[in-house]
């Protein structure tokens, strides 16, 4: 345990009352948890962690695991909808420690199934992403109404997160009733000085970009430059907030959308568009520098497909440019002479020059017209690999020798050698697995062979086009949105045929060069003991052939990659085994711990050993090395114990828990290794970051000695009713559950609502304003305000969706059949503007595509169908009020037999909805052929969406008890996609 | 009851109480005239309109409910033609929902004039229209449906869906892919790639 996680655990714990724990990202907030729940004793109560993350669930548990003698009482498991009620109800008295969902907990504690008495507290972790009427403040709330002296002790790691809007962090607090708040920065006093100590030995390498990846960058901030300045030009966003430097974060989307958001329904279509390019263009920034040269060119056509004409940024010039170098980088145009074709290369060049360029156009044009073009103008290949991967390698050999430099200096110490054989992994950390996979296959098989291989799966699509294409001759006239291959230029008129006949060309030698690679990989597939040469011959097809062991490990195909992935495993053991040398055997002890601790994902690490490549006999060695991709979230450094580190890709994060893991290993000697583009965007973003955390924590510095938190006598938290309500009521639900023969104070409220509705803030509001909810799982509606009035509630991004889909058509199709007063509640945000759409948008003419008439067609066919307007959530709750004034309370056990199928019973406090993987009925019920009556039984007739797609027709008929929907699923399941086109 | 002439049938009849309404100059794509009729706008034998302004409703809050008593039973979709032209809309907008809602209106809101009578247009245009364009029935091409089915996958985008479409081939295949696989598409992260293989492969009952 670092020392500063002692300090902030002491200050956390000198408030019985709890707190709010805001440390800088990379900090190993779980290990400060998993401390946190050490202290923890079973005669003090249950403790309930909430809103962890799958990953945070995982690494605190295998953290606990790790510390010695693991106390089983402290390993906390997890309270989940399929256990009983009753089972939950033993659990939360147990003394043990449970990571729980907010739904689940809300919906328990709303039933009185909680003994809330016997809960020692709440640890709420991501309190960045809390509101005031977010589920975990609803429980937060009940929960102190209850119980006045358990603590609620929340974790952020997201500084910025925390200061996204006006005194956030005051309104959590608030919301959590807890008064202090605790600051952890990366600069504060004792961090830096446990983390500074002894720090790691750095080498810091800049890699320079080469040329064209210098142009593509140069001309995507460019592109970004413009939209920004489009994007002020409509003063609907903050000037200061504008920068490109701002644009390369994530966040940017949210600054903007935080302030377009109120104001989204009146924007024109422009603004919009510019705010998803500015989206795309901070994507091609990121991927320029992951991606290698061949993906990144897919990337773009596949881009120029789906994003289509809509874009403002395609057609700008700089944006051409970024098409232009990215293909450059991969191949490029000659005449088999040998003359270099270089048709649109060279826009900025005088007009004379131009017309030169446009003759030998020509000239080509008619040279091809006789014969097969791809005779005469042939593709060459370039290729560029990504300059970090040869770097990676260097770096790695150097390794290898100091260490063999070291092993020798040592002598015949054997001591000193095993362990520094224990020492020996290497890890190189990188963004994701995809790079992982990637640099891994460059290390072991060369960094050419990693990008002809892209290269050969790129042109193997377009042959799979080409097939396509030549069955529909007729089309191909007209090479319409073939990516970047085809009508590349936003041509000017004067230009038009030579760049066609150009672009023709172009198409016919890439195709030229597809067959030939899918004729070679054919035989290749055919015959892969037979042995090749490595042939330097002319390009194309002699490049292609591979020795014999690489193309047994190369094949490309999609459908045989992990087939081979497995192939490349056995290939390692089988080279441990007759390598015999020492490292891998350590490693592989190595493996076993990883895989016995689970925590490790198998699919994240890559294991690679010098021993494979068997053609490059004089390269230099180098040591085992192991991928790691940052974004899986998984703290293996305590795992690995590695003694070099190589960071890939710049990751704030990461840094830290590096310094962490060397501040809690200070005897280890450990070497960090930073691969930086020189003067890239992935160097100022990874700067950036760190100002922007420390401005972050300096906001929250200053919000902290402005804080206004008002406390009881008791120095508590007082509740914070802004209603006139008396604090009581929030106590009702519990009251009345647990005392049936008490006296009523008042006419309480009831509504029932829907289990899923909890995802929503409404129930949270509707129970501040003193009503009483009863969570039970409904077919119909949303909620039931009395036996007559059943309410669908669409908040507008819903409206919208539902109307699409005609998911809303059905919905309130079937509340006609139930209730006498359906209702559909129209919900706008409190902070978004309330109208539909602009006075400029309506349009002169009835359209069928306005909301305007999908909500007249509504109220036309369901003429009994009531609309609700409401301004906001709270707004709905007077609504909701004032509509049951009048009415009797809803029958609970009536609302949920509601159109549930007779066959189907009724399970009592059963929490159906949280036993559905939602997005896969969603997917399922999206699908053709399926239907509101049949997707029960598919569900029943397979366990999975992945099953289904495996069913025969025959099959699929049975459970869709019709021939012709089957049909239509498994043709629509079937159906080739169009490539590219 | 008003007699409705033959080639009234397809106007809006307007009642004269509204003479002298602005809002009668944006009902530009239908035809519409004076008559004597006890609702605001009669949209078809059995439709009809009251118009309101909030405004107005402040001033005169019982006016909703009289206007509402005097219409007959039967009309099968009565319309309040709600016009939001105040700022502070909770309070109002409560009160006037309450009063249709209870006395069997539909009610709709318009924040233009311009918007109200696009509402009083398309009801009289649709008179007759199925609902087949809010049934669901999308658009029926491939790849628009591929589309449709696999953004039910929270942030998967349509640059996405093209690039496992060219990836896999077909979406069986792409339900079947290994996670590996979905990483090995640019542009699809791990989360997604997560979120991918979660949906194709846990089952749909997560029963214990």
């Amino acid at each position: 345990m670092v020392q500063f996680h002692e300090h902030i655990i002491s200050d956390l714990l000198e408030d019985s009352n709890g707190g709010l724990v805001v440390i800088s990202s990379g900090l190993a907030l779980h290990k400060l948890v998993s401390s946190l729940l050490l202290l923890h004793s079973p005669s003090q109560g249950t403790l309930l962690i909430l809103s962890a993350t799958p990953s945070q669930r995982s690494s605190i548990i295998s953290t606990l695991e790790s510390f010695e003698n693991p106390n089983p009482n402290l390993l906390p498991s997890e309270i989940t909808s399929e256990l009983s009620a009753q089972y939950r109800h033993s659990l939360y008295t147990s003394g043990s420690i449970f990571f729980i969902t907010s739904r689940i907990l809300i919906v328990d504690l709303l039933n009185s199934k909680v003994p809330t008495s016997n809960i020692a507290g709440l640890i709420i972790l991501n309190a960045h992403s809390l509101s005031e009427t977010c589920t975990e403040a609803f429980i937060v709330r009940i929960f102190r109404s209850l119980n006045r002296t358990g603590y609620v002790r929340a974790f952020s790691d997201k500084p910025q997160a925390m200061v996204s809007g006006f005194s956030k962090a005051e309104r959590i607090m608030k919301c959590l009733f807890v008064r202090r708040l605790h600051l952890w920065p990366r600069f504060q006093v004792y961090v830096s000085q446990d983390l500074e100590r002894d720090p790691p030995i750095v080498v810091d390498i800049r890699v320079s970009q080469s040329n064209l990846m210098k142009g593509i960058q140069k001309a995507i901030v460019e592109v970004m430059d413009a939209c920004l300045k489009e994007m002020r030009k409509t003063n609907k966003v903050d000037i200061e907030d504008l920068t490109v430097e701002n644009g390369l974060f994530k966040s940017f989307d949210e600054i903007v959308r935080r302030q377009l958001d109120p104001i989204w329904h009146t924007l024109g279509k422009k603004t919009k568009q510019l705010v998803s390019d500015l989206k795309t263009l901070r994507k091609l920034l990121d991927y320029l520098v992951r991606y290698d040269a061949v993906t990144y060119l897919k990337y773009l056509d596949t881009l120029r497909v789906s994003e289509g004409i809509r874009s403002v940024w395609i057609f700008a010039d700089s944006s051409h440019k970024i098409f232009e170098c990215a293909k450059k980088r991969v191949y490029q145009l000659v005449r088999s002479d040998g003359v270099k074709l270089i048709p649109e290369v060279k826009k900025a060049m005088t007009k004379k020059r131009k017309l030169k360029d446009g003759n030998t156009e020509k000239e080509a044009k008619v040279d091809s017209s006789g014969m097969s073009s791809s005779s005469r103008v042939v593709i060459e290949e370039i290729l560029e690999e990504a300059p970090k991967w040869k770097v990676l390698r260097e770096v790695l050999e150097e390794i290898e020798e100091e260490r063999q430099k070291q092993a020798m200096s040592s002598g015949g110490d054997q001591t000193a050698e095993i362990s520094e054989a224990d020492e020996s992994i290497v890890l190189v950390a990188c963004k994701d697995e995809r790079s992982c996979m990637q640099l891994e296959d460059s290390v072991m098989k060369g960094p050419q062979q990693v990008i002809r291989e892209e290269w050969e799966k790129y042109l193997r699509s377009k042959a799979e086009l080409h097939g396509i294409r030549t069955r529909n001759r007729k089309k191909l006239k007209e090479p319409k949105g073939f990516g970047i291959l085809n009508g590349v230029v936003p041509a000017m008129s004067r230009e038009d045929s030579e760049s066609v006949s150009i672009n023709t060309l172009e198409h016919d030698a890439l195709m030229a060069a597809a067959s030939e690679i899918s004729n070679t990989s054919e035989g290749n597939d055919v015959v892969t003991d037979n042995p090749q040469s490595t042939g330097i011959g002319g390009r194309g097809k002699g490049r292609g052939k591979r020795s014999k062991k690489a193309a047994a490990d190369v094949q490309t195909s999609r459908s045989t990659n992990s087939r081979n992935r497995d192939e490349m495993k056995s290939g390692i053991s089988v080279s441990k085994t007759e390598g015999g040398e020492t490292y891998p055997k350590e490693a592989d002890g190595c493996h076993k711990d990883i895989q016995k601790s689970s925590c490790v994902h198998r699919a994240v690490l890559w294991k690679h050993n010098k021993g494979l490549n068997p053609t490059d006999t004089n390269v230099k060695p180098i040591p085992v090395v192991h991928f790691y991709a940052i974004d899986s979230e998984q703290h293996i450094l305590d795992i690995m114990k590695p003694s070099v580190v190589i960071v890939y890709h710049p990751d704030m994060a990461f840094v830290r828990e590096i310094e962490v893991y060397k501040a809690e290993n200070p005897s280890k000697k450990l070497k960090v290794y930073f691969l930086f583009y020189e003067d890239s965007t992935e160097v100022q973003k990874f700067e950036a970051s760190i100002r922007r955390e420390n401005g972050a924590f300096e906001s929250l510095i200053r919000q902290k000695s402005l804080m206004m938190i008002p406390v009881d006598q008791d120095g508590r938290c007082l509740v914070l009713t802004t209603s006139s309500e008396p604090q009581a009521s929030t106590l009702q639900n519990s009251i009345t559950r647990k005392a049936g023969g008490r006296k009523e104070v008042e006419k309480e409220m009831q509504v029932i609502v829907d289990m899923r509705e909890f995802m929503s803030s409404l129930p949270n509001v509707l129970h501040q304003k003193g009503m009483h909810i009863i969570p039970v799982v409904l077919e119909v509606g949303d909620y039931v305000l009395s036996p007559l009035i059943c309410v669908e509630r669409k908040s507008i991004q819903d409206l919208f969706q539902s109307f699409a889909s005609g998911r809303l058509y059905h919905q309130v199709e079937t509340m006609m059949r139930y209730y006498r007063i359906p209702v559909l509640l129209i919900e706008f945000s409190q902070d978004k503007s309330f109208s539909f759409q602009s006075g400029s948008e309506i349009g002169d003419d009835v359209s069928l595509t306005s909301i305007i008439s999908k909500l007249s067609l509504l109220v036309m066919h369901f003429p009994r169908l009531r609309l609700v307007w409401s301004r906001s959530l709270h707004a709905t709750a007077e609504i909701f009020a004032s509509l049951k004034a009048n009415q009797d309370e809803p029958d609970e056990k009536k609302a949920v037999r509601v159109g549930v199928p007779s066959n189907e019973g009724i399970v009592e406090d059963d929490v159906r909805a949280e036993n559905y993987n939602t997005t896969a009925v969603e997917f399922l019920r999206r699908l053709p052929g399926v239907t509101d009556s049949n997707y029960r039984s598919l569900m029943d007739g397979c366990n999975s969406l992945a099953e289904l797609a495996l069913l025969s027709v025959e099959k699929l008929a049975e459970l869709m008890g019709g021939q012709r929907a089957a049909q239509t699923l498994r043709d629509f399941l079937d159906a080739k996609y169009p490539t590219l086109s | 009851s008003p007699y409705i002439s033959v080639q009234n049938r397809n106007a809006i009849i307007v009642s004269h109480r509204q003479k002298g309404n602005p809002l009668l100059k944006h009902i530009r794509n239908v035809r519409w005239t004076f008559a004597d009729v006890l609702c605001d706008y009669l949209l078809g034998p059995n439709s009809c309109a009251l118009y309101l302004s909030l405004r107005y409703h402040l001033l005169h809050p019982d006016y909703l409910y009289h206007r509402i008593r005097e219409l007959q039973k039967n009309f099968k979709l009565r319309v309040v033609l709600c016009h939001v032209d105040v700022e502070d809309v909770i309070k109002p907008l409560q009160e006037v929902t309450r009063t249709a809602l209870l006395h069997d209106c539909t009610l709709l809101c318009a924040w233009s004039l311009e918007e109200c009578g696009r509402y009083l247009e398309t009801i009289k245009v649709y008179e007759n229209k199925p609902a087949d364009i809010i049934q669901g029935q999308t658009d029926t091409d491939y790849l628009s449906r591929l589309q449709h089915s696999l953004t039910a996958v929270r942030h998967v985008n349509k640059t996405d869906v093209v690039t496992l479409g060219s990836t896999f081939g077909s979406l069986s295949h792409i339900m079947d892919a290994s996670m590996e696989d979905l990483a090995r598409c640019p542009g699809i992260g791990e989360r997604k790639v997560r979120r991918l293989y979660e949906t194709f492969h846990e089952p749909f009952k997560r029963s214990a």
